[in-house]
């Protein structure tokens, strides 16, 4: 390859990527338009006009669906922030850290779906807690009569269970910004110069840390609360019946035979995207709010923030979290394998290997899909977002216009609810692609899985030690060849991560699976939730062990692969003890 | 192989860094000394061709009278060693050598040339090692043979001597100029320590801070 035609392919590679993040989004959202407006051919409305949204504004209990959204939205992304941060000023300074990052980063890799199912096991009324408070009382009275978890129609479960699979990321994403080698040395600076002049670690971390960091993990913190106002999985599973939150009615809409129903179903899209943007809007006056409270609180001088109650609070946070991870650990494996499992004993009736059984024998196809999948889009992201940023770090050219626009096109389908764009763009793709679910689940899959995979590497790419670069330009390799040869090998370790992460995040979709294929191509986590409305518990305790199984084993295989490929060592020895004893 | 900086001026943005006029003839080598934020490493960038925006640079640098000013950087034949080994953690040493070879070398050839080149510094069968299994100074030793390996025009050397302990510094610095001297390459040393620049025997040059 040439080094003209390898910077040719790296920059349509930059190109493809920007279209690939942007086209799906823009185009699905004005998808959704034109039915909203009343225009869909395919049942013989082509009237313009406003008389969807009247409808849709008629319809009862609209505004109660949207109440839901904005309560479990906002409220669960606060209590996630505030318990990440907590448990940072609490830990960070601490070995703890470490111990407790391993205990979360799994549960960040655990869909949307599984999480939901998992909690079902742990916290319903016939669930693990409720089966220890009972067995270990004797007093009777004890065990409440009426139970919060799950379906209430306030929605404390689906806001609970959203904070609980939300903190992780927020506390992963501000570990990693805080990891980055300037940010990690200003910080224990920062601590150093906080304990000199008096200031406790809680006091130094909202004081002076908080202000460094909160600026950088606050794009992601928005995108965590978009998503929260709009996601399908956890409210299906958790939320009320009637009404449930607004993005669960959308789906409904969508899904229902009478097609007219989806003229309403992409008003209500357009609603969704409303009223994310007003919890945005709400979000930031609290952070307004909160830093002019916080400027206040340095100007004073106290030396301490509550310092006890922080700890106490980080403490039972942590405790929380393990109580629940062994829980559901203990509670789902039993399941998987209980014959029968009367309340409120605290292990199976009897034993059985019948469930997993069942389960393989209607699990080939699914799991070939999950795969198939997976791995396409994990490999094609991988190598766009790389050629990508090769295309970036080529210091020679200035930067252009579009250098400067991608960073902001990453964002754009973490920021538009994907009950927006998604139905919009399936109904695009049948227009012009045709009925290939496959290429279109795919496509929706890529689009959601590049921004993780792009803001993964990039990171790396950033740590890359540049001189390796200018020593093997040096030795007269072409570009190209320092990609491949050089960069590649060196990035193993990372960008097998990244990879790792492209296959859970694929892995886990739901709505972008279930809405392109129209339900026809079935994948682990579209079966999961559909087996919860199924009788079998057992059944599902399988497949919440398969979708939290599946992740980590990418995973595992990313921190094992580096340790056999790209090493010098064990294949050349083998090779030479073998001609050895050959020549022996 | 001469390598000449004719009337080399380098901005950072609109700001005068550095102007240098020299000519570093075959075998010789020039050292560059100065404090720190003078331009050392901004001027070896600009021979290696790795110059980037903020900083601009005019005049010609030219190597046997042929300007390579705007050749992009594979193609200058101008090897860059630092302060580090930088070996490719992924090859054995030998590959690591024999990924410097050019490429109109046939395999055998190659692997024949790695093993003279080490045992030529007292580093027989190291070839089949990794690189982190080498001492500081064996990969010092290694880094050179490598960058020697490509058959450079010029060789750029920034502090290249500055993480290796006294008593080995003076044995690899000797050894280091002892191989570019006789293999007539011109080359450029930026340093701090002016026992450095002593040893390497030719001009001396001194950059000011601005």
């Amino acid at each position: 390859m040439t080094a003209f035609s390898f910077n040719t392919t790296t920059t349509l590679a930059k190109w493809c990527l920007i279209l690939m993040l942007s086209v799906p989004v823009i185009a699905g959202t004005f998808g959704a338009v034109f039915p909203a407006m009343g225009y869909f051919p395919a049942i013989g409305e082509t009237q313009f006009g406003l008389h969807v949204f009247a409808t849709l504004f008629d319809t009862p209990a609209l505004w109660q669906m949207v109440g839901l959204s904005l309560f479990t939205g906002l409220l669960s992304t606060l209590l996630a922030v505030a318990g990440a941060l907590v448990l940072l000023a609490g830990f960070y300074h601490l070995r703890w850290l470490q111990t407790i990052q391993r205990l979360l980063s799994p549960l960040l890799v655990l869909p949307h779906a599984a999480a939901a199912m998992a909690l079902l096991f742990v916290l319903s009324p016939s669930g693990m807690i409720l089966r220890l408070v009972t067995s270990l009382s004797s007093n009777e009275s004890i065990v409440p009569t009426s139970w919060w978890f799950p379906y209430d129609s306030e929605g404390i479960s689906v806001m609970i269970a959203l904070a609980l699979k939300e903190l992780p990321f927020i506390m992963l994403m501000a570990l990693s910004v805080l990891s980055q080698p300037q940010t990690e040395k200003k910080v224990a600076g920062y601590y150093r110069i906080g304990a000199a002049l008096g200031y406790s670690n809680i006091a130094v971390f909202f004081q002076l840390i908080l202000p460094v960091l909160y600026p950088q993990i606050r794009l992601p913190i928005l995108a965590v609360l978009v998503f929260a106002t709009s996601s399908v999985e956890i409210s299906m599973l958790l939320g009320p019946n009637s009404p449930n939150t607004l993005a669960v009615s959308v789906l409904y809409w969508f899904n229902h035979i009478d097609l007219s129903m989806r003229m309403l179903g992409s008003a209500a899209a357009l609603l969704q995207v409303v009223v994310s943007g007003v919890a945005v809007g709400i979000f930031i006056a609290v952070e307004r709010v909160i830093a002019v409270f916080g400027s206040h609180q340095r100007l004073s001088g106290k030396r301490h923030s509550a310092d006890l109650w922080v700890k106490s609070v980080a403490y039972s946070i942590v405790s929380a979290y393990c109580l629940l991870i062994v829980a559901i650990i203990y509670s789902v494996v039993m399941w998987s394998v209980a014959q029968y499992w009367a309340f409120p004993n605290l292990v199976p009736d009897g034993f059985t290997f019948l469930h997993w059984q069942t389960a393989t024998a209607s699990l080939t196809l699914p799991l070939v899909n999950t795969l198939q999948l997976a791995l396409a889009v994990g490999i094609t992201s991988v190598a766009m977002v790389l050629l990508t940023l090769e295309s970036l770090s080529n210091t020679r050219s200035s930067r252009s216009v579009i250098d400067n626009v991608l960073p902001y096109t990453l964002f754009l389908p973490l920021f538009v609810p994907g009950v927006a764009f998604l139905y919009g763009l399936v109904w695009l793709q049948q227009m012009f692609i045709g009925d290939a679910i496959w290429v279109n689940t795919f496509i929706a899959h890529l689009v959601y899985v590049l921004p993780y995979v792009y803001i993964s590497l990039a990171v790396s790419y950033k740590k890359f030690d540049m001189r390796y670069v200018h020593v093997a330009l040096g030795l007269g390799k072409t570009p190209a060849q320092v990609f491949f040869k050089v960069k590649l090998p060196l990035m193993f370790p990372p960008i097998a991560v990244a990879f790792a992460l492209a296959l859970a995040i694929s892995f886990s979709q739901y709505l972008p699976t279930i809405l392109p294929s129209g339900g026809a191509l079935p994948t682990l986590t579209t079966e999961a939730v559909a087996s919860v409305s199924g009788s079998s518990q057992r059944l599902s305790a399988v497949y919440v062990i398969l979708l939290a199984g599946l992740p980590l084993i990418g995973f595992a295989l990313a921190w094992y692969l580096p340790r056999v490929v790209f090493t010098p060592h064990r294949k050349k020895t083998n090779i030479r003890d073998k001609r050895h004893t050959h020549g022996a | 192989m001469a390598l000449k900086l004719d009337n080399v001026t380098i901005f950072k943005a609109d700001r005068w860094l550095l102007s240098v006029n020299t000519t570093v003839n075959n075998g010789d080598i020039l050292s560059i000394m100065g404090p720190s934020g003078s331009g050392k490493s901004t001027l070896l960038n600009a021979i290696s061709g790795h110059l980037s925006p903020p900083f601009i640079m005019t005049g010609h640098v030219e190597v046997n009278g042929c300007s390579m000013t705007t050749m992009p950087a594979h193609q200058r034949g101008v090897g860059v060693m630092f302060q580090d080994a930088l070996l490719f953690d992924h090859m054995t040493v030998g590959q690591n050598i024999m990924f410097a070879m050019p490429q109109t070398m046939k395999a055998k050839e190659k692997e024949k040339a790695v093993i003279d080149m080490l045992s030529a510094v007292g580093l027989d069968g190291l070839e089949k090692r990794a690189p982190n299994e080498l001492s500081g100074g064996q990969q010092s030793r290694v880094s050179l043979l490598r960058t020697l390996a490509a058959q450079p025009n010029v060789v750029l050397l920034d502090e290249p001597f500055s993480q290796l302990d006294s008593h080995l510094r003076e044995q690899i610095r000797t050894w280091t100029f002892e191989q570019l001297k006789h293999r007539q390459i011109p080359s450029v040393l930026v340093t701090h320590d002016m026992d450095d620049a002593i040893a390497a025997g030719g001009e001396i040059m001194e950059l000011s801070s601005c």
